[in-house]
C-alpha cells in the first residue's frame, strides 16, 4: 500500500487542527499509515491557541478551515509566520480560501491517505 | 401702374418654387436656387424626386403633403422635415443633412382646377443644430416652440409633433429600466424617468449638473466617467457594477448595484452635446445571487465534511473489525446513527435541536420500559448534535452488547442537568451483568473521548461497577449551546 510519495513523508511530524472528532480520527490514522509522527493536535480555536502560545514542534501542519464557525487563518498565519509549513483541509475547495492563501497545498474532503502524503510532501516543497 | 409679379417672385427674400401635378418644377426663385445648391436649368422640366430622392420618412411626407394639396385644394404645412439632398460634385458632392419647413398652397387655374402648388420653404437646419440633445426626443420645448415659430402655419402640426414627443416621453417616462438626458459638459440633467428618480431617492436633479445633484457619486468616479464620456464619445458602462447611492431623503446611502451605459448624444454636426444615461438596477437579483452562492458554498462544505464523517466511519470500522459482516452490520448501524441526527437537523432546517431529541431518537429502538431519559431543555447546534448523537449511539450499541440492555432485565437511564455555565450527563446502565473495562480500546471508546474531550471541551468519567457501567459527561455550556457549524 505505500507509495513511494509515502516515503518521503515518514518520520515527519505532523501536527493537526480538525473540529470533527470522526474526521480527525481517520486524519490519524492515515498518518499513522504512512509512518508519521502526531505532534499534538487542537479541534477548537481555544485549544489551537493555547498550543500555538505553548510552541508546536512539528514540520507540518494539516489545518482545518472552519473550526466550528472559526476561519482558521488569523492561526494560520502565525504558524507561517513561526515557520511552520502548512497543508489547509476544507470542504470548500480552493475557491474558498482567500487569495493569499490559494498558493498553499489543499486536502479537498473527503481526502485519501495519498493525497494527505502529497499535500505535505508539497508544504515541504514549497518552504524550501 | 401694374406688378410684374415674375419679377416680384425672383425678389422674394424666401425660397418659393412651384410644382406641377407631376411634382416637376415649373418655377424657381433664386431663394430657392441658393438653398438647394442648383440652377434653375437644372431644375425647370425636372422631377423634385428624381433631382432629390428620399426613401425615408422625410421623402414619405413631402409626398404626402404635395398629394393632399393637390386632392383637397387646401393649404398643407410641414412644420419640421428633416430631407437631406445632394451636394453638387463641385463642392464636395455626397449628401447635406438638412431640416426644413414648408407651406405648400395651391394654385388654381381660370376653371378653378389646381395645376400647380406653390412652396415656401424654410431651411431650419441651424436652428435644428442648435437644440441639445437633437437625436433624442428630449429636446426642451423652449427650443422647439422657437423652431415652430419660424413656421407661423404649423400651429396643428405643433401639436401634432409635440403629441409625438409626448409619447416618447410617456413611453420613456414609465420605463422599468432607468433614463435620464444629461446636457452639456458639467453633465446638467434635462429628463429623468421615474425610475432614474426611485433609484436615487427622488432627489429633485432636473436642471442641475450630476455632481450637484448626486454629491456621493463624485468620489466613486462617475462623474470622471461621465466627463470622458463627454470627451471622448466612446460609450461607457458596467454590468452589476456596486456603487453607494443614497436611495431616500436624508438617509445614508446604501450599496446598489447597477447594469448601466452612457452613451455620447451627438448634434447633426457630430459634436457631443450630452450623454444618455441608461440602465437597470440590479440591487435585488446581485443579493439574491450572493445569498444562493453562500447557501451553495455552505451546502458544498456540508455535504464534503459529510462525505469526510462516513468515510472516517467505513475505514475506522473496517480496520477495528475482522470480521466482515460484523463490519457491515456495525458500518450501517453508525451510518443509520448520522443519517438519523440528519434527519432531525433538517426538519429544523439546520437550525438547532435539543438534546432530549437526539436521546430518544437514538434510544427509540429499544423497550421503553428499559430506558429513561430526562432532563431540562438543552439546545444543541447542529455540529454538536451529530457529535452527540455519535457518542449515544456508541454508548447504547455497547449497552446492547454488553451492558445492562444485552440481557433481558438490566436498565438504562440518562439523566442530565445544567450546573452553572456546565451541561452533566450521567448515564447510568443498572441490572445487567457486572461491568469490566475493555482488554483495548475500541473505535467507539476512541470516538466518545475524542468528541467530549477534543470536539466539545469536556471530559468524561467512566465507571466499571458490578453493579453496571456508568459514566458522567461534563461539558461546558458556549461549547455545546451557543457553537455554529
Amino acid at each position: 500500500m505505500h507509495t513511494s510519495r509515502s516515503n518521503l513523508v515518514s518520520g515527519l511530524r505532523v501536527f493537526i487542527v480538525e473540529d470533527e472528532a470522526l474526521v480527525m480520527m481517520n486524519l490519524e490514522a492515515m498518518l499513522e499509515d504512512l509512518g508519521c509522527v502526531l505532534a499534538g493536535s487542537a479541534m477548537r480555536p481555544a485549544q489551537l491557541e493555547a498550543s500555538i502560545a505553548r510552541g508546536i514542534d512539528a514540520d507540518v501542519a494539516i489545518l482545518d478551515v472552519n473550526l466550528g464557525g472559526t476561519l482558521v487563518f488569523d492561526y494560520a498565519r502565525a504558524l507561517v509566520d513561526s515557520g511552520m509549513r502548512i497543508v489547509f483541509a476544507t470542504g470548500y475547495g480552493r475557491g474558498g480560501l482567500p487569495e493569499e492563501w490559494r498558493d498553499r497545498p489543499i486536502l479537498q474532503k473527503p481526502y485519501t491517505e495519498q493525497e494527505v502524503a502529497e499535500g505535505i510532501a508539497a508544504a515541504l516543497a514549497l518552504a524550501r | 401702374m401694374s406688378i410684374d409679379y415674375g419679377r416680384l417672385f425672383a425678389a422674394l427674400p424666401s425660397p418659393h418654387m412651384v410644382l406641377d401635378h407631376n411634382f416637376n418644377y415649373v418655377a424657381v426663385n433664386p431663394a430657392y436656387e441658393a438653398v438647394v445648391m442648383r440652377s434653375g436649368s437644372e431644375l425647370i422640366g425636372r422631377n423634385l424626386f428624381d433631382l432629390f430622392p428620399n426613401e425615408g420618412e422625410g421623402g414619405k411626407r413631402l409626398r404626402a403633403s404635395f398629394t393632399r394639396v393637390f386632392e383637397t385644394g387646401k393649404q398643407d404645412t410641414l412644420a419640421y422635415i428633416p430631407y437631406d439632398i445632394p451636394r453638387p460634385e463641385a463642392q464636395g458632392g455626397g449628401m447635406e443633412q438638412r431640416f426644413w419647413t414648408a407651406v405648400h398652397t395651391p394654385l388654381a387655374d381660370e376653371n378653378g382646377a389646381i395645376a400647380y402648388l406653390v412652396q415656401n420653404t424654410v431651411d431650419v437646419t441651424d436652428i435644428a443644430r442648435l437644440r441639445q440633445a437633437a437625436s433624442l426626443p428630449f429636446a426642451s420645448k423652449a427650443g422647439e416652440t422657437r423652431l415652430l415659430e419660424r413656421a407661423r402655419e404649423a400651429e396643428q402640426q405643433h401639436q401634432a409633433l409635440l403629441a409625438e414627443s409626448d409619447e416618447f416621453r410617456r413611453l420613456f417616462q414609465l420605463a422599468p429600466g432607468f433614463f435620464a438626458v444629461l446636457s452639456g459638459p458639467t453633465h446638467v440633467f434635462v429628463f429623468a424617468n421615474d425610475a432614474y428618480g426611485k433609484l436615487v431617492g427622488n432627489r429633485p436633479v432636473i436642471g442641475q449638473p450630476v455632481k450637484e445633484a448626486l454629491p456621493e457619486v463624485v468620489e466613486q468616479g462617475f462623474v470622471a466617467l461621465l466627463d470622458a464620456v463627454y470627451r471622448t464619445g466612446k460609450p461607457a458602462g458596467g454590468e452589476a457594477v456596486r456603487l453607494m447611492l443614497q436611495r431616500g431623503p436624508e438617509e445614508a446611502p446604501k450599496e446598489t448595484y447597477l447594469d448601466f451605459s452612457y452613451d455620447a448624444i451627438r448634434n447633426r454636426d457630430g459634436e457631443i452635446t450630452g450623454i444618455f444615461v441608461q440602465g437597470m438596477d440590479r440591487t435585488e437579483a446581485v443579493r439574491t445571487q450572493q445569498r444562493q452562492k453562500l447557501l451553495l458554498d455552505e451546502l458544498n462544505h456540508r455535504v464534503k465534511n459529510t462525505l469526510a464523517t462516513v468515510q472516517s466511519i467505513a475505514s475506522q470500522t473496517l480496520r477495528a473489525i475482522d470480521d466482515p459482516v460484523e463490519a457491515k452490520t456495525r458500518f450501517e448501524a453508525r451510518l443509520r446513527a448520522l443519517s438519523n441526527a440528519h434527519n432531525l437537523l433538517s426538519e429544523r432546517e439546520w437550525a438547532s435541536t435539543s438534546l432530549s431529541t437526539i436521546l430518544s431518537q437514538e434510544l427509540s429502538i429499544y423497550e421503553s420500559s428499559r430506558v429513561a431519559a430526562k432532563g431540562p431543555a438543552v439546545t444543541l447546534s447542529p455540529k454538536t448534535s451529530i457529535a452527540i448523537a455519535m457518542v449515544v449511539h456508541e454508548l447504547a450499541t455497547n449497552a446492547a452488547k454488553h451492558g445492562a440492555l444485552a440481557g433481558d432485565d438490566g436498565s438504562l437511564r440518562v439523566d442530565w442537568q445544567k450546573r452553572g455555565d456546565r451541561l452533566m450527563l450521567d448515564w447510568t446502565e443498572r441490572g445487567g451483568p457486572p461491568a469490566r473495562p475493555p482488554e483495548r480500546r475500541g473505535f467507539g471508546s476512541r470516538l466518545i473521548e475524542r468528541v467530549v474531550n477534543g470536539e466539545l471541551g469536556g471530559e468524561i468519567e467512566t465507571r466499571y461497577d458490578a453493579a453496571g457501567f456508568s459514566c458522567t459527561i461534563d461539558v461546558p455550556n458556549p461549547e455545546y449551546e451557543e457553537q455554529v457549524l
